[in-house]
């Protein structure tokens, strides 16, 4: 028996039992913890990181889908004062004219990954399949460059990409900021930085179990504590890492948590999706919601019993595979297929 | 439930089948839809499966008369209806049908095809040149030689026997739109939509259409609670009020009825939204609707904004009165 | 706090095509509303009206021999008239085969048992599972509790007769769009409540939920589509009377009522971002997964409300349609 009663005398409220994992899920899930800490503080980072780049990046050849893909690396110019920033540039081979792009941009909760993880698979099959061109981007990580370094390293290497789209043989109007988790809460950052500087028109938005809220206290976030692959512990870490001492506080850019705009009118069209029983499900329905409310265009997905990642993490489960499914309708429609 | 969009190949080919193949295809083309549901709509409406195939642009779409996508792509039929892309070009779109023609094919093979133009151009190669907005610059300037222009279009594209508009927008260059939807250059979502449009017309045409583009933007509005009113306004349908922006600008001094729209304005945050709903409404009680007020909250306002005002705006005069001062006031603006 | 209420989404292009051109074929409840009037004579006004558009008379419900359809006079509630079950046997699957039990929509006031099953019959066959129908009682002649217990009574005897039927009582699912979703909705917290069937799932589309109607949705999409603020306000006081809207609504008229969402079978439940019932829909399923439960919730852009079914060719129409049915898949699999 639960209930949530929201007491007028204080914020507390009652929260109810988990939900519970879908049971394929539930099954793949147990291997995955037994290789991770049940819990997460800042000290466990380096650690942490060093287990997961034990998880090898995609290869030269993975990436090329055997062929599927011209691959190119390009160090491009960063945000004003800043370095570089890396984009790897996965163009169709075959392509002989200009093709809509996915400007990729990895997750890892603001502090792990790279531009070549494993993240990036799930999005060069769709990619090949629709004949798009993947633009990865290499931003520089949190706690060693917080705000507003990872957004500005994104929102540059797409203004380069729109820039060079002829050298590149992409279509710059059809152009879909995309990623997942971390990523898609710096897409969606990326797409409001974009409305805001009046810069390139992005004909989408797709943001797949999107982190967007550092006030990390929703209801699903306390709901999921200690349980599935990022529960509040591990989200306090990466918005710590990110914001520091403004994390959750008044004075949060939207830019760094899309969940603090306060206009979400005039964004491109978003492909949000979520698992119910993992720590973003309430702050990814709530930016959906928000997004209709400003008259705006959004599809929304919340598939039952996925914990966070769970389309990269166990993607033989069936409700992995539908949610897969999901994506490749929508980009049709978006890029005007 | 019956699907709505029925098959108009079973209904007699009069101009209601026409008309509404006509919207059909307008309709996506407002919704800048793709290629697929323009070759979903051609099936759709004629009964049989339809296949978009620009050998150039190595683009095909088939699709089935469920609408439903099929990658089974064979060579077509040389009997079947088709279309071109442009005047004398190859064919590219085809209606599967085998035997007589049913009674809307041509007029859904234009319609189609002409929205699938539109989607090509837009999405799939101009080059880089023909998007350079000095051009349509150009398009735009009286006193460029009339036939300097119709190069220019030519070279952008645009038919010479197309009709077009000059759309003016604000701290960007114009553009062109032609009848069916095409734009030089190609359209891109600007961060402020608001708009003037120009009246349709010839190529050579265009200067007069860019004129009154411009007059037409300074009549928008943002569309906002602060800046109540039409983000586009079309200039053919302005009428008299654009002699009125003739002699108004910023440096012109503001009559007293302008003096009292301000004054209003900063009366309370409701009262320029509500003067705008009462001048712009048929009825008061269709503006109170629009306010999203009750119509006797509406009542109340109205006879605090008079007094400020200081003339009704009740009656058919005190409305006219009150449209000529807001139109007045934006026209001081810009 | 007075919410300034944002503009509607857009409709997706190809829905917003189909609805340009079709016409007369488009009930017009805003207009049948609006001559006002008795709430029963307006309620058969709308059925009269709303004939043509609700009853596909060419649908063969036995999907070409896949089927065998009956239709039994069963015990309705306490004290009530007996109910009619259509119900659809799938020949080509051995017994005992899984159930979906469909409540029809139509706003509570419209509609029968054969509203909208053509849609689940398909869906059924792939699955190879039955199909059973309930005819319940409309409002307003038949208020609350009228139309829910008739559904319980419906499920009720399904369950008890399952053997005589050849279906498998541990595998019924409950589905219903629209008023028919939130009957769906009501009935599985009733079996919940009283210890009834265990129902293996919930089908909940384009749900109708919660009286109260005055969402963020419900006031932002005023006007629009096909069921809006005003349709919905004649449905649920049509159900209710006075106490629509009030303090003392049941949950098992309005499901959005009910303070305990826990306990309940698995919920599928899909809605429009276009459409009064929007928000109603995201905050059940909300609710739901705060309460431990299990949700699949899928909100489709540009959509209104039943779009999937009025226009089922458009792309996201499409994709609307496959959604329910992998959820079907995967919670009847074997």
């Amino acid at each position: 028996m639960t209930t949530t009663v929201p007491s007028p005398e204080s914020d507390a409220v009652r929260i109810g039992p988990p939900v519970p994992f879908d049971p394929e899920l539930a099954a793949a899930l147990d291997v995955i913890r037994e290789r991770m800490p049940a819990t997460f503080t800042a000290e466990m980072l380096p650690m942490f990181r060093a287990a997961r780049a034990e998880l090898p990046d995609l290869t030269d050849d993975e990436i090329s889908l055997g062929g599927t893909f011209d691959v190119i690396e390009r160090t491009v110019p960063g945000p004003a004062g800043a370095p570089e920033v890396p984009l790897l540039i996965c163009r169709p081979a075959s392509a002989t004219v200009a093709v809509p792009a996915l400007y990729f941009i990895h997750g890892g909760g603001m502090i792990m990954g790279t531009n070549r993880g494993q993240g990036m698979a799930d999005v060069l099959e769709v990619a090949a399949e629709l004949g798009l061109a993947v633009i990865s981007v290499e931003y520089r990580l949190a706690p060693d460059h917080p705000h507003p370094a990872p957004v500005e390293d994104c929102y540059a290497g797409l203004l380069w990409t729109v820039e060079h789209a002829d050298e590149l043989g992409v279509d710059p109007n059809r152009l879909v900021v995309s990623g997942a988790s971390a990523g898609g809460g710096l897409a969606a950052a990326t797409a409001l930085l974009a409305r805001d500087r009046g810069g390139p028109a992005l004909v989408g938005q797709l943001l797949l179990c999107p982190m967007l809220d550092d006030r990390n206290d929703t209801y699903s976030a306390r709901q999921m504590a200690g349980l599935g692959v990022w529960d509040i512990s591990f989200n306090q870490v990466g918005w710590s890492a990110l914001l520091g001492d403004a994390q959750g506080g008044d004075d949060v850019s939207p830019y760094a948590a899309p969940a603090r705009a306060t206009d979400l009118s005039g964004l491109p069209p978003a492909f949000i999706d979520v698992g119910s029983a993992e720590t973003f499900r309430d702050e990814a329905v709530d930016y959906a919601s928000r997004i209709w409310r400003a008259g705006g265009i959004a599809e929304l997905h919340v598939w039952p019993g996925g914990f966070h990642g769970f389309v990269l993490l166990a993607g033989q489960a069936a409700i992995s595979q539908t949610a897969k499914a999901a994506v490749a309708p929508w980009l049709r429609r978006i890029i005007g297929a | 439930m019956q699907e709505l969009v029925g098959r108009l190949a079973r209904v007699d080919p009069d101009a209601g089948a026409a008309v509404k193949v006509i919207a059909y295809f307008d309709r996506l083309v407002e919704g800048r839809a793709g290629l697929e549901p323009i070759v979903r709509g051609a099936a759709v409406l004629a009964g049989c499966a339809a296949r978009l195939v620009d050998e150039q642009r190595r683009v095909q779409v088939r699709i089935d008369v469920h609408g439903r996508v099929r990658g089974d792509i064979g060579l077509p039929d040389p009997d079947w209806p088709s279309a071109p892309l442009v005047q004398d070009g190859p064919p590219v779109l085809w209606l599967e049908r085998g035997g007589p023609a049913g009674p809307v094919d041509a007029m859904v093979l234009e319609r189609a095809a002409a929205a699938a133009r539109a989607v090509l151009e837009r999405t799939r190669g101009r080059s880089k040149a023909l998007e350079d907005p000095a051009s349509v610059e150009v398009l735009f300037d009286a006193a460029v030689a009339a036939q300097t222009r119709l190069a220019i279009a030519h070279r952008l594209g645009i038919a010479e026997n197309a009709q077009v508009r000059a759309v003016a927008l604000i701290n960007e260059v114009g553009r062109v739109e032609s009848a069916d939807g095409a734009s030089w250059p190609g359209k891109r979502r600007s961060t402020d939509r608001r708009a003037g449009i120009g009246p349709i017309g010839d190529v050579v045409d265009l200067p007069v259409s860019w004129s009154g583009a411009r007059t037409a933007l300074r009549f928008t509005a943002a569309e906002t609670a602060q800046d109540p009113g039409p983000r586009i306004v079309h200039a053919d349908q302005l009428g008299g009020l654009a002699v009125l922006a003739d002699v108004i600008g910023p440096d012109t001094d503001p009559v007293p009825d302008v003096h009292a729209i301000e004054r209003a304005k900063t009366d309370a945050p409701w009262v320029l939204a509500t003067l705008v709903a009462v001048a712009t409404s048929p009825s008061l009680r269709t503006a109170a609707t629009t306010l999203r007020v009750h119509h006797s909250t509406l009542q109340e306002r109205l006879g605090h904004v008079e007094h400020v005002l200081g003339w009704s705006i009740r009656d058919p005069q005190g409305r006219l009165r009150l449209h000529l001062a807001i139109a007045m006031w934006r026209l001081h603006q810009r | 706090m007075t919410d300034v209420i944002g503009p509607p989404p857009p409709f997706d292009p190809e829905l917003a095509a189909a609805i340009a051109i079709a016409g007369e074929k488009m009930p017009d409840i805003g207009r049948m509303l609006a001559r006002g009037g008795d709430a029963v004579a307006t309620a058969r006004a709308l059925r009269d009206e709303m004939a043509d558009f609700l009853l596909d008379p060419d649908a063969d419900l036995t999907r070409d021999g896949a089927f065998t359809v009956s239709e039994r006079e069963v015990s309705g509630p306490d004290g009530a008239p007996d109910i009619t079950l259509l119900i659809c046997r799938p020949n080509n699957a051995p017994p005992p085969v899984g159930v979906i039990y469909f409540v029809h929509g139509g706003g509570m006031v419209v509609g029968d048992r054969f509203t909208g099953l053509a849609n689940f019959l398909g869906v059924a066959e792939e699955l190879g599972v039955a199909v059973v129908s309930v005819e319940y009682r409309l409002a307003p002649e038949h208020p609350h509790p009228a139309p829910v217990d008739d559904c319980y009574a419906g499920l009720l005897w399904t369950v008890e007769h399952a053997e005589e039927l050849g279906v498998d009582p541990a595998r019924v699912v409950i589905a219903g769009g629209s008023a028919g979703g939130g009957l769906t909705a009501a009935t599985a917290l009733l079996a919940k409540d009283r210890g009834g069937p265990a129902l293996l799932g919930q089908l909940l589309l384009c749900p109708m939920l919660d009286d109260r109607n005055d969402t963020y949705s419900a006031r932002q999409m005023a006007g629009v589509g096909l069921w809006d603020q005003t349709a919905n306000q004649f449905g649920w006081s049509a159900l209710l009377g006075d106490a629509q809207g009030g303090d003392d609504v049941s949950p098992y008229a309005a499901p959005a009522r009910a303070t305990d969402l826990s306990g309940l079978p698995p919920a599928f439940i899909d809605v429009g971002s276009a459409e009064t019932f929007r928000d109603e829909a995201v905050e059940y399923a909300s609710r739901i997964w705060r309460a431990g439960g299990i949700a699949e919730l899928h909100v489709w852009p540009g959509g209104f409300h039943g779009f999937s079914g009025i226009v089922p060719q458009a792309a996201v129409s499409q994709a609307a349609g496959q959604a329910p049915r992998a959820w079907l898949r995967r919670i009847l699999a074997d």
